[in-house]
C-alpha cells in the first residue's frame, strides 16, 4: 500500500475532499464538541459479561464528529498509526456520509478495523497527534470512535465485499496461532493466491481476541465476523490442534507445508513468586478470563465454572487486570479490588478502562503491593498481606520506582486472587523446534521488518516476538511477515525474481 | 565472623567470592535445557569476573572512593520465594530473582563486616564493597522492575 506523502497529498487535492473543506470553515470546525461515546448505564452492564459498554456512534453522531476533522494538509495522526491508516481520507469519508468507503479505506491497511476502533490505545497513538492536540490542546477528532463506527456500519449492512484473490499457486502455508496477527497474515496469504491453514491450539479461532477480551469490551460476534470473512477467501481453520504436541513443525513439512507464520501469543501467565501464590482460589489472569469468555464460566449452569468470591483481589493495573477485576464484578463479587504497586499516573491499562471501572464500583489500592497470601486450613486463600509503596525518586530513566515503606503492611480479605502482572511468550514453538534462535525473554528472534526466524521458511509476528503489545501491532507485523514470506516462496518455489 | 589481618585479606576474600559466584552461574548455565538460559548464566558469570576484576585492580592500588549517595535498594527481591537452582529449566524471571538475592546477601555481608570492624580502613574497603553489591542488585532489579513487573 501506497504511503507517500505525494500519495496523501494527491488525495487531500481530489474534487470531493476539496468541496468538503471548502464547506465548513476551520473556526466552524473547531466550534464543534467532541462526541461523547454513548454508554451502557454501569448498574445495568455490571449484571451481565455480554452487555457492551460502548454503544457506538449514531450515523448523526459520526458525521458530526468527522465534521470537526480539519483535513489537515501534513496529517500528523497518521504517524501516531502504528499501520498508517489514511485517517483523514476515511474520516472525511464520514463526513460526506459514504460509510462503505470510509470502511474500504481503513480495510486498505487494517484487516480488523472493527476490532481496533474498540481496543486500540488511541489515546497514545493517533489520537494523540491529532491537530486539535498537538496546536489547540483540545481534545482530539475521535479517530477510534469513528473508526469503530465505520467498521461496524460495514458489517451491519450486510454489504462486506470479499477482496480479489490472485489465481491460487498450491503452496501451501502454515499459520500457528490465531490471534490478530495469524488472522491478518492469513487474509494477506490468501489473497495472494496461498493454500493457507490456520492451525489453533484451542476450540475457538481468535487467540487473544477471543480468550482475553471480554465481551463488554469486544463481542465475540464482531470478531467471528472477521473470520468468517477469511473463511470466505479460503483460509482453513483448524481448531484443538497444538503444533509442538498434536504434531510437530517437522510433522507438518512433511504434510506439504512449505513455510510457517508463528502467531502463537504470550499466552504464559506469569505470577510474582510470594509466599503462599500455590493456594487455592489464586488464578491467573489468562485462567480466569478464559474460563470466563471462552468457556461460560459467567453462566450459573456452565459445566466449567470459575471460583467465585465475595471478596476478589486483582493485582496489576494493565488492561488485563481491569478486564479480570471488571468481570469479578459482573460475576457477582461484592468487593471487587484492583492492587497495584505503583501510582494510578504510571498504570498501563487505558484510561477509558481505568474509567469504565470505576464508574461500575471497582476499589482501587494504588502504591501497595502483595507481599505474601495467607491461606486457611484447607489451602484457600483468604488473605493478602500488602505492603505500601511510595515512588522514589527519578532514576536515570527518568523513572520514578516503587519502594516499599517497612512497617506499612497490612491484611485485606480476598476470597478469590487474580494474578494479572503480565504475560510471557507461549514457550512450545520457541522450546520444541530446533534451531530457532529465542531471546532469554522466551520471545523468537527475527529480522526486523522481515519477522523471519533463524530458520528461513518459519517467520514470527505478535506477541511471540514482541512479548506483549497491541493488537494493531500484531497486525503490522502479521502484514510485514506475508509480504516477506511472499517474496521468499516465490523465489524458491516459482522461480519468480522479486524485488525487493 | 571471619577474620582478617589486612587489607589485602579482606580484597581477596572478596576476590574468591567473586569467582565463586561466577564458578556458581557457568554451574547453571551448564544444566540449562535452553540455549538461551545457558546464554544468560554464561553472561551473568562473566559479569562476576568482571567484579573480580575490579577488585583486583583495587588490590594492586588502583584508586577507589566511596559515594556519597546511598544506592538506591527497590527492595524487590526481598519478598519473593527462593529459587529451585536443582532444576534446568530456570525461567528468566528465576534467573534475575536467583541474582538479585544473591548480590543482597552479598551486601548484606559486607555491611555486616563494616559495622563489626573497628579499624577505619578496613571499614571503607568494607563499605566499598557493599556499595558495589548494591549497585549489582540494582542492576538487576531496574531490569526486573522494566521487564518483569510490567503491569504491576
Amino acid at each position: 500500500m501506497e504511503r507517500s506523502e505525494e500519495y496523501i497529498k494527491n488525495e487531500r487535492k481530489k474534487e470531493w475532499r476539496v468541496e468538503l473543506q471548502k464547506k465548513t470553515k476551520a473556526k466552524d470546525r473547531m466550534t464543534i464538541e467532541r462526541v461523547q461515546m454513548p454508554e451502557s448505564a454501569p448498574e445495568e452492564r455490571i449484571k451481565s459479561q455480554r452487555i457492551e459498554v460502548n454503544k457506538g456512534l449514531t450515523a448523526e453522531e459520526a458525521m458530526r464528529e468527522a465534521t470537526r476533522c480539519m483535513d489537515c494538509v501534513n496529517p500528523t495522526c497518521m504517524e501516531g498509526c502504528p499501520v498508517s491508516i489514511n485517517i483523514p481520507k476515511f474520516i472525511k469519508n464520514i463526513e460526506r456520509g459514504d460509510f462503505l468507503q470510509a470502511a474500504s479505506v481503513l480495510k486498505e491497511t487494517s484487516a480488523l478495523p472493527a476490532v481496533c476502533g474498540r481496543v486500540c490505545p488511541q489515546e497514545i497513538q493517533c489520537e494523540q497527534r491529532c491537530f486539535y492536540v498537538e496546536k489547540l490542546h483540545q481534545p482530539a477528532v475521535a479517530i477510534g470512535h469513528l473508526e469503530r463506527f465505520a467498521a461496524d456500519f460495514e458489517r451491519e449492512s450486510g454489504k462486506i465485499s470479499v477482496p480479489e484473490l490472485a489465481e491460487s499457486n498450491g503452496i501451501k502455508v502454515a499459520v500457528i496461532g490465531s490471534g490478530p496477527s495469524s488472522l491478518s497474515f492469513a487474509g494477506d496469504m490468501v489473497k495472494l493466491g496461498y493454500d493457507v491453514s490456520v492451525f489453533e491450539a484451542l476450540h475457538e479461532i481468535g487467540g487473544v481476541l477471543k480468550y482475553g477480551i471480554p465481551e463488554f469490551r469486544l463481542p465475540n460476534a464482531v470478531v467471528d465476523v472477521e473470520i468468517n470473512n477469511l473463511r470466505r477467501m479460503g483460509v482453513k481453520f483448524i481448531t484443538n490442534f497444538i503444533v509442538g504436541q498434536t504434531e510437530s513443525l517437522d510433522d507438518l513439512k512433511e504434510e506439504g507445508f512449505k513455510a510457517f507464520y508463528v502467531g502463537s501469543g504470550a499466552g504464559l501467565p506469569r505470577f510474582m513468586n510470594i509466599p503462599g501464590e500455590n493456594s487455592n482460589g489464586i488464578l491467573s489472569s489468562n485462567e480466569y478470563l478464559t474460563r470466563v469468555n471462552l468457556m461460560g464460566a459467567d453462566a450459573e449452569d456452565s459445566d466449567t465454572p470459575v471460583l467465585r468470591g465475595k471478596n476478589v483481589v486483582v493485582v496489576g493495573g494493565g488492561n488485563t487486570a481491569m478486564d479480570s477485576v471488571r468481570t469479578a464484578k459482573r460475576l457477582g463479587a461484592e468487593k471487587a479490588m484492583i492492587v497495584y504497586r505503583r501510582s494510578e499516573e504510571e498504570m498501563p491499562a487505558r484510561i477509558e478502562e481505568v474509567h469504565h471501572a470505576k464508574q461500575e464500583g471497582i476499589e482501587f489500592s494504588t502504591l501497595t503491593n502483595p507481599i505474601e497470601y495467607i491461606a486457611d486450613e484447607n489451602g484457600r486463600v483468604k488473605q493478602v498481606t500488602v505492603q505500601k509503596m511510595k515512588l522514589g525518586e527519578p532514576d536515570a530513566s527518568g523513572r520514578r520506582r516503587p519502594i516499599p515503606i517497612e512497617g506499612s503492611e497490612y491484611t485485606i480479605d480476598a476470597s478469590v486472587v487474580v494474578v494479572a502482572v503480565g504475560v510471557s511468550p507461549n514457550p512450545l514453538i520457541p522450546n520444541s523446534v530446533k534451531g530457532l534462535d529465542v531471546s532469554r525473554w522466551g520471545t523468537i528472534e527475527v529480522v526486523k521488518d522481515k519477522m523471519q526466524s533463524s530458520i528461513p521458511e518459519v517467520f514470527a509476528g505478535g506477541d511471540i516476538v514482541r512479548g506483549g503489545a497491541t493488537v494493531i501491532l500484531a497486525m503490522g507485523d502479521g502484514r510485514k511477515a506475508a509480504a516477506n514470506m511472499d517474496i521468499y516462496l516465490k523465489e524458491k518455489y516459482l522461480s519468480q525474481k522479486v524485488e525487493h | 565472623m571471619k577474620e582478617f589481618n589486612s587489607l589485602d585479606d579482606i580484597l581477596d576474600f572478596a576476590i574468591n567470592e567473586e569467582q565463586m559466584a561466577a564458578d556458581f552461574y557457568t554451574d547453571l548455565a551448564a544444566k540449562m535445557k535452553n540455549q538461551e538460559m545457558k546464554d544468560t548464566f554464561e553472561q551473568y558469570a562473566l559479569e562476576e569476573i568482571g567484579h573480580r576484576t575490579k577488585l583486583e585492580a583495587i588490590k594492586n592500588g588502583k584508586a577507589y572512593k566511596i559515594a556519597d549517595s546511598k544506592i538506591v535498594d527497590l527492595k524487590i527481591a526481598d519478598y519473593l520465594v527462593e529459587v529451585d537452582t536443582e532444576k534446568t529449566n530456570i525461567s528468566y524471571q528465576e534467573a534475575l530473582i536467583l541474582a538479585m538475592k544473591k548480590e543482597k546477601s552479598a551486601f548484606k555481608l559486607y555491611n555486616d563486616l563494616a559495622s563489626a570492624t573497628t579499624d577505619a580502613a578496613s571499614k571503607k574497603v568494607f563499605l566499598m564493597l557493599a556499595q558495589e553489591e548494591a549497585k549489582h542488585k540494582l542492576r538487576f532489579e531496574i531490569e526486573y522492575d522494566n521487564n518483569i513487573l510490567t503491569e504491576n
